[in-house]
């Protein structure tokens, strides 16, 4: 026991402890609202996951079926294809997004007059609402005469005209290049931002050492701007990983189900066949593989981000 | 707030005079919403001792039917009296939803026999037909002497008749919706086949099957006479593809009739007319029904009272007051004999009997939705080449028996369940 006014330096003091409770009260509100928002969905889903809740068939109840959801799953075709069809069009999307927010960020980051207007022009696709670009692109290559196939006859790319969302493999190209289109000016932005982050002095330098454009660009541009690049690449890819109202809206998921994301097909199970228990453990799914994406990432950012202080 | 609205509802209905409340639920916008509250007042005021209040509904079936569900499920009384989609009754019947109306004794011999199929559940009557909804074949009158009786003289009369202005044979939808199923079930039922066989097992798996759904793809991709995008089609494109006259047939239902007639907006007012689907080799002619039901919510506390607001409105004459407010179908067969029905439906009314009178209803499955949704599915793949059609139709088969073994509706697994008897 400590004496009356001898401060243990294990035991808090008054002052400390009030302190210390000041501190929770702080962040009550913080912790409060990630846990209402975030975890609370969470485990509810994850809850859910593990019962049979079928709302098309109520006289089943709702029982206590553990894991065979999960179970279930490793079995289920079209669940494995649409995880194939994610990981395509993550692939695919997230690559062709980077490269040319490389090439436009650079571009402007060397304009000298009309940045500003560029950069208001760059920035338009993504201000535009994903469901609305989705319409815009669905609308240009529909039917036989839609404006994407005119124009491809036109300048001789196609012989003749394609009718995009009826074949397995064409329905992608609008799909794709809709989501490129729209997502590329957030990367190029992003990257902007870390272009301008590295000072001049360092190309100067560069200069004076007699080093050519490509070497520049690979010795100072690139691995100064890789930060930048790392967090472009992980909210690109875990939004690609959750893709949904895109493809809804451009393909539904069709032909057949060849361009069906995992998040479509929850939603479908879910919202659709009213699948609860089945529908929350392809979600679960979902959100443990875009974790582990970020999990992933924010360790090497945590590297990269001390090796860059040292 | 809410509390307040309760209390001023309660206060309301204690202080009406004498007499049962029945509540009614279902299409309540426009001009239905109009001819319904009409009817309503007709009925209440040849019956003072029972009021109808109208719970409205959303008009989008799946959302009426989420929120039906939701209700049923919690076992409230009201609504007593509930419009049902025509696949939606014996998912209602086998869940203990609605109550078996053989009580009441309908006259069943008054409606058409494929709406009381579709409303009947393990041999009983769940639900009376209001009115129906048919798929029809549109034809040109200017491109085509008379209608094909067969889907091979379609195929024929298309093929005459297509010219670079003209350049659809036949157009029907094709999207991956329930539009698609319905389309192969006419074709299916032509050829001779179905999926479910009188004892409730899958028989999709079938020849004639392979058959009628080789003849779909053929009509697209081998003769070229279903344009490739028609699988991307639902009703209004396919509607504005025959209107703006780029087809010489259509598969629809009776909607379009009306629209089309209208010169400032269709191409070809005056140069169509309709006909009973075509016949196939194996099969008669046959056309998928639709339209809207007539059920008791089995938790309802005036069944008496809510079944004859039902009686009153499926009657001979609240049908042809609904056909002239707002064109539909009567589901009651003598109604066709009424001089003013043809006026009212702007088309033959003996014409339209026969069309309704080859319907056949859709799979009758508590199921139906889930087995359509498989269908959609695989009939999609086929119809844009990445299934054989054979190939297709056995892995949907499979698919729905596993999806009624799970719900242990299958005959081979089934034993009498829950539902109303249990």
């Amino acid at each position: 026991m400590a004496e009356p006014g001898m401060a243990d330096p294990a035991m808090p003091t008054r002052a400390e402890r009030r302190e210390r409770r000041t501190a929770w009260l702080l962040v009550l509100p913080a912790v409060g609202s990630i846990v209402l928002v975030a975890l609370f969905p969470l485990v509810w889903t994850f809850w859910e996951s593990l019962h049979l809740h079928d709302l098309r068939m109520p006289w089943r109840g709702r029982p206590f079926v553990g894991l065979d959801h999960y179970v279930e799953l490793t079995t289920d075709v079209r669940f494995w294809a649409s995880v194939g069809h994610t990981g395509l069009f993550v692939a695919v999307t997230v690559v062709a997004e980077l490269a040319l927010g490389v090439v436009l960020a650079l571009g402007l980051n060397e304009m000298r007059r009309g940045r500003g207007l560029a950069r208001v022009l760059v920035l338009l696709p993504w201000a535009i609402p994903t469901a609305v670009a989705a319409l815009i692109w669905r609308f240009m290559f529909e039917g036989e005469s839609g404006v994407a196939n005119e124009l491809l006859v036109s300048v001789g790319l196609l012989d003749q005209p394609v009718i995009w969302f009826v074949g397995a493999k064409t329905a992608w190209v609008p799909a794709m290049l809709a989501d490129v289109w729209k997502t590329t000016p957030f990367v190029t932005l992003l990257l902007l931002a870390g272009l301008q982050n590295i000072p001049d002095l360092l190309y100067e330098a560069a200069r004076m050492d007699g080093a050519g454009a490509w070497r520049r660009f690979r010795e100072i541009t690139l691995p100064l701007l890789w930060p930048a690049l790392l967090v472009a690449l992980l909210f690109r890819m875990l939004d690609a990983l959750r893709v949904f109202d895109l493809i809804y809206v451009l393909t539904g998921g069709g032909p057949g189900t060849a361009t069906e994301p995992v998040s479509l097909l929850a939603f479908d199970t879910m919202l659709q066949s009213l699948r609860f228990g089945y529908g929350a453990a392809m979600s679960m799914t979902v959100f443990v593989a875009a974790f582990l994406v970020a999990l992933v990432f924010i360790r090497v950012l945590g590297r990269r981000g001390t090796r860059g202080l040292a | 707030m809410l509390v307040l609205l309760i209390v001023a509802a309660c206060g309301r209905s204690a202080e009406e005079p004498g007499g049962v409340r029945v509540t009614f639920s279902g299409s309540a916008v426009g001009a239905e919403a109009e001819v319904l509250r009409a009817q309503l007042d007709a009925f209440s005021a040849q019956n003072p001792d029972v009021r109808v209040e109208i719970f409205a509904t959303p008009d989008a079936a799946d959302q009426r039917h989420q929120l039906y569900v939701q209700w049923l499920n919690a076992r409230t009384s009201d609504p007593d009296i509930l419009q049902l989609d025509v696949i939606w009754t014996p998912e209602f019947a086998a869940a203990g939803w609605i109550l078996p109306l053989h009580s009441f004794r309908p006259d069943t011999d008054a409606f058409f026999p494929a709406a009381i199929r579709a409303n009947t559940w393990r041999e009983t009557l769940f639900a009376l037909p209001w009115f129906v909804d048919v798929g029809m074949l549109y034809w040109r009158t200017d491109l085509v002497a008379e209608p094909p009786a067969t889907y091979a003289a379609l195929a024929e009369a298309a093929a005459a008749a297509t010219t670079a202005e003209v350049p659809y044979g036949f157009v029907w939808q094709g999207a991956r919706y329930e539009g698609l199923v319905v389309g192969f079930l006419e074709h299916l039922h032509a050829f001779g086949g179905s999926v479910l066989d009188a004892r409730g097992r899958v028989v999709l798996d079938s020849e004639v099957a392979t058959r009628a759904l080789n003849f779909m793809r053929d009509a697209i991709h081998g003769r070229g006479m279903v344009p490739e995008d028609a699988l991307t089609w639902r009703e209004e494109q396919t509607r504005f593809a025959f209107q703006n006259g780029r087809a010489v047939f259509m598969r629809n239902w009776p909607y379009a009739y009306p629209l089309m007639q209208d010169a400032t907006a269709s191409a070809v007012a005056g140069r169509f007319q309709v006909a009973p689907l075509p016949a196939g080799p194996g099969g008669g002619n046959a056309s998928v029904l639709g339209g809207a039901q007539l059920a008791l919510n089995a938790h309802s506390e005036e069944p008496e009272a809510a079944w004859r607001v039902v009686e009153y409105l499926t009657g001979p004459e609240q049908m042809l007051e609904r056909a002239r407010a707002v064109g539909q179908y009567p589901a009651r067969r003598d109604v066709y004999d009424h001089p003013e029905l043809s006026a009212a439906l702007e088309l033959d009314a003996s014409l339209a009997r026969r069309i309704i009178e080859s319907a056949v209803p859709r799979p009758v499955s508590p199921v139906y939705p889930q087995l359509s949704s498989i269908l959609q599915v695989w009939l999609h793949r086929a119809l844009t080449g990445q299934r054989e059609p054979a190939a297709a139709l056995r892995t949907a088969a499979e698919e729905i028996r596993a999806l009624l073994e799970r719900v242990e509706l299958y005959p081979d697994t089934a034993r009498p369940r829950g539902g109303v008897d249990g």
